[in-house]
């Protein structure tokens, strides 16, 4: 609650109190100091995801101290939610695929059948699906105990430590988000287009030729370098910005929202600005 | 953990790599490959990557669209050289539109013994354009409609034609009948049916008239039996005269030698004539010269007593 939005000014007055019992605290510069601080810091933020992103590309935060940590993040990031992630995938792209096959073929149009279903499947859904599966289940999650490791004091423990709380705790949640999306991504999109064929043309070798070309068609170079980028893009979203806003989590005194939800409001905006732009960028 | 999270990033390396390189081959990548340059007018619905087709199968692939510089288009299409058999020095290719779906490059050989098609030809495509008949065969339909509407319109000739043929069959049902119809009142109708009546009684009378016509011709004493008779007299009449004719031949014949025998006479007579004519002359000629001689006869007058 920011007591400041209640706050009502009459013209050629003093601004009074929206009500008596409410705390008449104020920010003294109005909406352009609201603003000031909003843009300070969404700075602040993104200089720690550039920080976050030179850490994850420099070598030292890959020494051999910080891999058993590393590798702990990344299978306990991914492997927990491959099955289930590709149990689900797999069904509702056979209901998916079943639909497109059967409406199509009621039209007569079943040679469109199978781009469209590659199209949106596999260029589409299943990479927005598997971001934010990882981040419900992964990145949103360890964001929270970034959060919780803050408030206990860990941070500056480990800085006492003489270790650096940025390498050891946040590069490899932010390492294991990214590696989860990618991997669910593309397990989830061979698993689809293994279905697609086996719906299409069942349990036989002989329209693989044809199967394959029609792939091909739909994966020319630009389709295909959207779809990693966008790929890339939306696993870089849903791992750094849950932990960026983690650290930027102001704590002082005033009340705010939760950090987390914070975060997953920015982490859908950015997301939808992504898989717009992707859409631009394949259909435009 | 560690190496169960090796495991598993190794996996998902394999995987990617994999699936980058099922991308490369699905898009031809590794495939050996002839070029067919396509010359068209026009390159509308023509996408790079979509595929020429051979009896339904996909036998190329769009590579590169481009402009000549005589302002057709080049269509490049990569052929895989296991498949480029199919395309022979004879094939035709094709360029359709249909009204639902995008274009389609088609290829035909008629004759599969002829040469195959060498590397980088280029080959005319020919066009089919179902969308471009559509507005035709809106202004066809639309055309048909109007006509339709003229026909069946309330005062049109078919409508008003039709409404004659009601009239006309509801007279035929009438009392009067087709006669009715036809004469156009009872009393033309009532005399045509009078008239009838006469006629067939004179149609009667008739019969009776030629039964009568036919004693008195072909009676015992009718016209035929008499007609015979003299038809025989005049056989022996034609005969006589033949004779008769036969004779005035001879007698021709005769005159015709006197009339040859009078020619020769007539043609001695102009050469005895010519003589006696040469001979007054003389005789003229004599007497001018005694004339001259003579010294007394001046006097030329002629006194007759």
């Amino acid at each position: 609650m920011w007591p400041g939005r209640w706050r009502r000014v009459i013209p050629g007055g003093f601004p009074r109190r929206y009500h008596d019992r409410m705390n008449p605290v104020t920010s003294p510069q109005g909406w352009p100091g609201r603003v000031r601080r909003r843009v300070r810091r969404a700075w602040g933020m993104l200089h720690t995801s550039a920080l976050v992103l030179a850490l994850l590309l420099s070598p030292s935060s890959y020494r051999r101290e910080n891999r058993a940590t590393l590798a702990r993040h990344v299978y306990l990031g991914t492997a927990p939610l491959l099955p289930w992630f590709t149990v689900l995938v797999a069904l509702a792209s056979l209901v998916v695929i079943r639909i497109v096959v059967v409406t199509a073929a009621s039209y007569g149009l079943s040679q469109y059948a199978l781009e469209m279903v590659v199209r949106v499947l596999v260029l589409e859904l299943i990479p927005l699906t598997a971001a934010l599966f990882v981040a419900v289940r992964c990145t949103l999650p360890a964001g929270v105990e970034l959060v919780a490791l803050r408030g206990r004091g860990g941070f500056e423990a480990l800085r006492a430590r003489g270790v650096d709380p940025l390498v050891t705790e946040v590069v490899p949640r932010v390492l294991a988000g990214l590696f989860a999306v990618v991997t669910l991504a593309a397990v989830s999109c061979v698993v689809s287009l293994v279905l697609a064929y086996l719906v299409v043309h069942g349990l036989t070798h002989a329209a693989f030729d044809s199967y394959t070309r029609k792939v091909g068609q739909v994966f020319n170079p630009a389709v295909t370098l959207i779809f990693s980028l966008k790929t890339v893009f939306f696993s870089l979203a849903v791992s750094l910005i849950p932990m960026v806003s983690s650290l930027h989590d102001p704590g002082s005194g005033k009340v705010q929202a939760l950090p987390e939800l914070q975060g997953l409001v920015r982490m859908f905006l950015l997301i939808l600005l992504i898989e717009v732009a992707s859409l631009m960028g394949n259909y435009y | 953990m560690a190496f169960k999270a090796a495991l598993l990033m190794l996996l998902v390396a394999l995987l990617l790599s994999a699936s980058v390189a099922y991308l490369l081959y699905a898009r031809g990548v590794f495939e050996r490959t002839q070029k067919l340059v396509l010359l068209s007018d026009d390159s509308e619905g023509v996408v790079v990557g979509m595929d020429m087709t051979f009896s339904g199968f996909a036998l190329g692939r769009v590579n590169r669209v481009e402009l000549s510089p005589d302002g057709n288009v080049r269509i490049l299409v990569d052929v895989p050289r296991r498949d480029a058999h199919w395309l022979r020095q004879s094939s035709v290719f094709t360029m359709e539109r249909g009204l639902v779906g995008g274009t389609r490059i088609r290829a035909f050989s008629g004759v599969l013994t002829d040469p195959p098609l060498p590397d980088g030809a280029e080959r005319r495509v020919l066009r089919g354009d179902a969308t471009a008949e559509v507005p035709r065969l809106l202004n066809a339909a639309r055309d048909l409609l109007a006509n339709l509407q003229a026909m069946t319109a309330a005062d049109s000739a078919l409508n008003t034609s039709l409404a004659h043929v009601q009239d006309v069959t509801g007279r035929l049902k009438g009392p009067q009948g087709a006669l009715g119809l036809l004469l156009g009142n009872e009393a033309d109708a009532r005399k045509l049916i009078a008239t009838l009546d006469r006629t067939n009684a004179l149609l009667a009378r008739l019969d009776g008239l030629a039964a009568k016509a036919d004693t008195q011709v072909f009676g015992d004493q009718g016209v035929m039996p008499e007609t015979r008779a003299t038809v025989v007299q005049l056989n022996g009449l034609l005969a006589d005269a033949r004779a008769s004719l036969k004779k005035v031949d001879a007698v021709l014949q005769e005159a015709q030698t006197i009339a040859v025998n009078t020619r020769e006479g007539t043609a001695d007579l102009a050469a005895l004539r010519a003589e006696a004519e040469s001979s007054l002359r003389k005789v003229e000629h004599l007497v001018n010269q005694i004339n001259r001689k003579w010294p007394f006869a001046r006097d030329t007058e002629i006194k007759l007593p």
